[in-house]
């Protein structure tokens, strides 16, 4: 277990330098597909295969295809800004250290106050891990739910309207 | 340390370089892969919460992250093709119509 998060949290830290750092775009995304699989079995550890399954087929399949036939679409030029000017990477290192130790020394002080569920392991697999989820979504969280369906419905309205929309 | 730490931090870790990505570059597709990157550090926090307090509502929360994140994907790379088919460039720094 531990040797698994062990290999599985640097697999993310190095693929997630890719996405950050890689100058070409294509490989910023297959980076981060890479991180996106890592996360997936992260999930796992987790105990959350729902979100695993949900990661993999959201994630993995449509957002990134998403990305990849658009690079491949607009074929972007490979960021010349990147290797000009060192100045906004130096404050950005800088902003990044502060944001890290300020988000650690959070996360790690009020990291687990909240009061103890009873969705236990043994409970969840008692039902499944599907059944489960699924009964909180349509039952305690049926109204968040509607609405993102609303959502995602104006998203696919709004995205065909630009993508009919003629540029003057 | 508990073992749960070591998931708060790691996502810690992925948000700040997700957030130092997005102030560092500069072709709208990458900060778009940057806010993603943002996004699952945000999930795997409330995955990890949900685990190690034995409550679902971290897992039916993350859920509807994703579905966000779907929609929000969507209209940006909308927005960003119709940028790139009026022939401007492919850097956010050119982009400032709405700033005067």
């Amino acid at each position: 277990m531990v040797v698994a998060f062990a290999i599985l949290a640097a697999w993310e830290l190095v693929t997630a330098a890719g996405v950050v750092a890689f100058r070409r775009p294509i490989y910023n995304a297959l980076s981060l597909v890479a991180n996106m699989l890592g996360l997936a079995v992260l999930f796992l550890i987790l105990n959350a295969q729902f979100l695993f399954a949900a990661q993999l087929i959201v994630y993995a399949g449509a957002v990134m295809v998403l990305f990849v036939f658009i690079i491949a679409l607009l074929n972007p030029v490979s960021d010349v800004s990147l290797g000009r000017t060192g100045n906004e990477w130096i404050y950005g290192l800088v902003f990044g250290v502060i944001f890290a130790a300020l988000l650690g020394g959070l996360l790690v002080n009020r990291g687990l106050t909240g009061r103890q569920g009873t969705a236990t392991p043994e409970a969840i697999s008692a039902v499944g891990n599907v059944q489960a989820v699924g009964a909180a979504l349509y039952t305690k969280f049926l109204f968040p739910v509607e609405v993102t369906s609303v959502l995602l419905l104006i998203a696919a309205v709004g995205a065909v309207y630009l993508a009919m929309r003629r540029i003057r | 340390m508990p073992a749960a730490y070591l998931f708060l931090l790691l996502s810690g870790a992925l948000f700040t370089m997700g957030a130092v990505g997005f102030l560092v570059r500069h072709n709208p597709l990458v900060v778009f892969m940057c806010i993603e990157l943002m996004l699952n550090a945000v999930n795997l926090a409330f995955a990890a919460e949900s685990r190690f307090l034995n409550s679902l509502d971290g897992v039916v929360f993350a859920f509807l992250v994703i579905a966000v994140a779907a929609a929000e994907v969507v209209v940006g790379i909308a927005i960003i093709v119709q940028v790139y088919r009026g022939g401007r460039q492919m850097d956010v720094d050119q982009l400032d119509l709405m700033k005067e």
